[in-house]
């Protein structure tokens, strides 16, 4: 009963079952947290760490995380390695696409301030938070897949503190 | 032909067009004339005795004080290599097409007009290949670039 015991609930015993009050933010916000479809979105050498970490060895589908090749269907994106600033705009085309609610983990040292790249560098976006607005951020350079992993189990935790207020307000 | 007999035939048969540089390589490296780059390249390609058929490699060169073009080019049939440079008028930077020569340039002088700023000549198709599409900010691999947001790396 992990999961009962993670939701603030009152249970009842009524003929045939039980009886379940909830919160219904809670509900939703792990809902959310369990179902983070990541859009596939690899521009550099992070990508190989973001595929290992979907394959078997790490196990991404553990999480509730699962690849989708649409933005349409996503609820996160993974900015994983360089982006530069031809890239820049189709990252945020990509990100419009999705629906709300959405996030963004910017994975690798160049999606947090341009990396490797941030001297000498005419073609490098330094830092992609002044594209989209990040949730995570996962340094490393690439990171591995244990902090990638990491990252993802700190945005379930950021998904379940949130309030259903949040979105209206946005 | 081999590799050993190719600078003498060059030096012989191409009217002085081609000069010889000293750079210590074991492949040759000649200077062409601007004017005289398109008649020396179709040369090589179609001389019977060298067939260079294949453009390997067209790069720029800035070096702060001069500009150049650099060329390396293969004969696949004759197993030859031979680089050759053309020194551009550093006011006024502009260099014949070779793309009717090998069609390979055609994307390479592209990215040389984008990033160096080197006016090529009669190009097929001048359309920006690299750059973001809105990049208004010059030719970034000259020495004297600059933008707002262009961090040189400190002196260590």
């Amino acid at each position: 009963m992990g999961v009962i015991k993670k939701l603030p609930v009152y249970t009842e015993s009524i003929p045939g079952g039980a009886l379940v009050v909830t919160n219904l933010e809670a509900v939703l916000n792990f809902g959310r947290s369990k179902s983070l479809w990541y859009l596939l979105f690899g521009t550099a050498c992070c990508a190989i760490e973001l595929m290992c970490t979907g394959a078997s060895r790490y196990d991404f589908d553990r999480l509730g995380m699962i690849f989708r090749a649409s933005p349409r269907q996503a609820d996160l994106i993974i900015a994983a390695g360089t982006i530069t600033k031809k890239m820049a705009p189709r990252l945020r085309k990509l990100y419009d696409q999705m629906s709300e609610p959405r996030y963004v983990i910017a994975m690798g040292g160049c999606t947090i301030k341009g990396g490797p790249f941030y001297y000498d560098s005419y073609s490098v976006e330094k830092g992609i938070d002044h594209i989209v607005p990040v949730d995570i951020y996962i340094p490393g350079c690439p990171p591995r897949p244990e902090s990638l992993m990491e990252g993802c189990i700190h945005l379930q935790e950021v998904i379940r503190k949130q309030k259903l207020s949040q979105w209206q307000e946005k | 032909m081999t590799q050993q007999e190719l600078t003498p035939y060059l030096q012989a048969n191409f009217d002085g067009k081609l000069t010889l540089l000293d750079t210590g390589r074991a492949e040759p490296m000649f200077e062409v004339k601007p004017d005289d780059l398109l008649s020396v390249t179709r040369r090589l390609r179609d001389d019977l005795q060298l067939k260079f058929d294949f453009l390997c490699n067209l790069g720029g060169v800035d070096t702060g004080q001069r500009l150049e073009v650099v060329y390396s080019i293969a004969s696949t049939t004759k197993h030859l290599r031979m680089d050759f440079k053309v020194v551009l008028d550093s006011a006024n930077p502009s260099i014949n097409t070779i793309t009717p020569v090998w069609p390979a340039a055609n994307w390479y002088e592209r990215e040389l007009y984008e990033l160096y700023g080197f006016e090529v000549k009669n190009h097929p198709d001048m359309r920006p290949l690299l750059l973001p599409e809105d990049w208004n900010q010059g030719h970034p691999m000259r020495k004297n670039w600059d933008a707002p947001d262009f961090i040189r790396m400190p002196e260590l």
